[in-house]
């Protein structure tokens, strides 16, 4: 009769219904025009840094006069200019109006169009105190090794007494992008979890669908559909975002780790998200209109806020004992740790510890979610206690 | 041959289902019938496997019945439910899928049922945006797109307008002439009668009647109904108990061959036959009694 079915494996239950949630939810309009925005976000957050930091070309510089040579070492030991040196300061300044170079140091003047920037400025300015004192010190018939000996000073030596207690804006912000993308990234697709759940329950399709499925693969199979489209943006938000700072020639300017921490981040997502995805299923469950999943899911929408601004709190103080226990403890280490890694060296003993227990955390959450599913799924009418969920036999 | 045995069911203080037994034959059509809160539903999503019984067992050719073979079969809750947000042909085809279709298959049974139902236009439209008769159609063909070897349906016929209840109703029987047992509620007596082969009815969780439309008919008690020209009154003269239905004489316990010759010694007979009670007349004898 049916005999052109082929038997219909859990495992093709399973996909089956994630394949669903990946085509209706997905390949949507909504949801590619967010991503394609988030994207578009992502690749200008990440380029902003060089925009702002400035990987500027070298500032081409003309000199001329008495202290011209000493000039061109003090510059070419600062870096950063391209050094002309002329034969008077008519053609230095020559050399500035038909704009050959940005300015010219001749004869104790700094000829410029319009004025240089303020670190051009600061620069030429300390090269020019520096080459002063060395040629006056020749006029005062100081050998050259004596001028040396004079001008060698020991650059000030920075010791931090608290370890990793100073963090450049970069860490900062890497930090900061991997917090708020974990957020969004966990809290669209329990919300579309939950929703889902609550639209079969509401529609009454899940009776029809519970005659072919069971209760496990329904579920499963929607956290894994939403869990792969969430997994598609993240990708795709982490390669856009590595891939704009390699190609700015920020990457190697990050901290060490940086790179492995946002690679890392997915798989802290993908733990937090069973835990939260499984839990909004559950809970989601539990009610039979789409205008009561709020009341339900306040709990999980709370933590997910809190692990999110704990993360924020934890940016300005990535090593106080509230940042370590913060990015232990599940589940608000899903957010905090990967974020902690991205600003500061994390001992991997808390690394581990941490993974285990959220590993744990979602387990549990698993087989929470997936009870609470199956015994209230049924239910219609008002919303079922969570006690009383609990208590009913599946 | 699809076995329901023995059903108990309590919903807390409340006894659903009393011991519900019933069955239905490759090939036979059975009726549902019971009032509103009898246990039809109950009865129905147990065998479905939605619903799980307190005791009692639902058999298939003889075999307990099985997630696999249950897969087979074509279910319509009574209430109804579709994805809004999904295109009609997709999701008709989802479900076959999920009934274990191979992608291709599913898709091809779901194009020729929406056209058979008239819904070959609508296949790429959201189901949200049909009208709510093209979802019922939508509905139906969900129950039937992977070809079922059994039909369970609660009130399948409600909400429909006259074509799709005729499209329904044929669906049925070829689903039966092709082997299928099948099982279906309805408040619409009529069509029950048109239908079925067999009547179940339920009262208050338990089986109050039950057996082929003739037998059923035939266990009622038996009015002879007799029509005279005669102008004097002859319910003294008739045997047994005597009622008036209008100028007609109904009745009960009496000889009726004494009967035909009391009327026709006092005018013509136009009229003398026994009352065959309709469905709907014997539902109310039974609930009632």
């Amino acid at each position: 009769m049916s005999n052109q079915s082929a038997e219909t494996s859990r495992m093709r239950g399973l996909m089956l219904v994630a394949g669903r949630e990946i085509r209706v939810r997905g390949l949507s309009k909504a949801n590619l025009v967010s991503l394609l925005v988030t994207v578009v976000i992502v690749g200008v957050l990440a380029a902003l840094p060089s925009l702002i930091g400035g990987n500027e070309e070298d500032a081409a510089i003309g000199l001329a006069g008495e202290n011209a040579p000493a000039m061109q070492a003090q510059l070419e030991a600062m870096g950063g200019f391209d050094i002309t040196v002329y034969d008077t300061a008519d053609e230095a300044e020559r050399a500035v109006e038909d704009e050959t170079v940005e300015a010219a140091v001749a004869d104790g003047s700094l000829y410029s169009l319009d004025g240089v920037g303020n670190e051009v400025e600061t620069k030429i300015d300390a090269a020019w105190q520096a080459a002063s004192v060395q040629t006056n010190l020749a006029n005062a018939g100081l050998s050259d090794q004596e001028i040396a000996g004079a001008l060698t000073v020991e650059p000030l030596e920075f010791v931090t007494l608290e370890s990793g207690g100073v963090h450049s804006t970069l860490d900062y912000f890497t930090g900061l992008v991997i917090s708020i993308i974990m957020f969004m990234m966990l809290m669209t697709p329990v919300q579309y979890i939950a929703m889902g759940v609550v639209e079969e329950k509401s529609s009454r399709i899940v009776e029809i669908l519970l005659t072919s499925l069971k209760p496990w693969q329904l579920l499963g199979g929607k956290v894994i559909g939403l869990g792969v489209i969430s997994l598609v943006n993240l990708v795709a938000m982490v390669a856009v975002g590595l891939g704009v700072s390699a190609a700015t020639g920020m990457l190697g300017d990050l901290p060490p780790g940086t790179a492995a921490a946002a690679v890392s981040t997915i798989g802290w997502w993908l733990m937090a998200f069973a835990l939260f995805g499984t839990l909004a299923g559950g809970v989601g469950s539990l009610v039979s209109r789409q205008e009561e999943s709020g009341s339900v899911l306040t709990p999980l929408i709370m933590s997910l806020t809190l692990s999110y601004l704990g993360a924020i709190f934890l940016l300005n103080a990535p090593t106080s004992t509230f940042a370590e226990v913060l990015s232990i403890v599940p589940p608000f280490s899903g957010i905090a740790m990967p974020t902690r890694m991205a600003i500061t060296e994390v001992p991997a003993w808390q690394v581990g510890l941490s993974a285990v227990l959220l590993a744990a955390a979602a387990a549990g959450a698993l087989a929470l979610g997936s009870q609470l599913y199956k015994r209230s799924v049924l239910y219609t009418g008002s919303r079922m206690k969570l006690t009383e969920a609990l208590r009913r036999a599946a | 041959m699809l076995e329901i045995k023995d059903l108990h069911k309590r919903f807390g203080d409340t006894v659903a289902l009393d011991g519900v037994s019933l069955s239905a034959a490759p090939g036979e059509v059975v009726g549902f019938v019971g009032a509103n809160g009898a246990g039809k539903t109950t009865t129905m999503r147990i065998a479905m496997g939605v619903l799980a019984a307190d005791s009692g067992e639902i058999v298939y050719n003889g075999a307990p019945l099985g997630v696999e073979q249950r897969r087979r079969f074509g279910y319509m809750p009574s209430e109804r439910g579709l994805y809004p947000k999904m295109k009609t042909g997709e999701q008709v085809a989802y479900f076959g899928e999920l009934h274990g279709m191979s992608k291709a298959a599913a898709k091809r049974s779901a194009a020729e049922l929406l056209e058979q139902l008239d819904l070959s236009e609508r296949m790429g439209d959201f189901v949200q945006d049909l009208s709510l008769g093209n979802q019922q159609r939508v509905q139906l063909a969900v129950s039937l797109v992977h070809d079922p070897e059994v039909l369970i349906l609660d009130e399948p016929f409600s909400g429909l307008d006259p074509i799709a209840v005729d499209v329904m109703g044929t669906a049925l029987k070829d689903r039966a002439a092709a082997g299928a047992p099948v099982i279906f509620s309805s408040h619409q007596l009529d069509l029950i009668e048109r239908l079925c082969d067999s009547v179940v009815i339920i009262g208050n969780g338990r089986i109050i009647a039950s057996g082929t439309v003739e037998e059923l008919k035939a266990k009622e008690v038996k009015q002879l109904r007799i029509s005279v020209e005669a102008a004097e009154d002859l319910t003294a003269l008739l045997p047994g108990t005597v009622t008036r239905d209008g100028d007609d004489y109904l009745i009960e316990d009496g000889d009726d061959q004494e009967a035909l010759r009391v009327a026709s010694s006092a005018g013509r007979v136009t009229r003398f036959a026994y009352d065959q009670p309709t469905i709907a007349e014997i539902f109310r004898e039974a609930v009632t009694r």
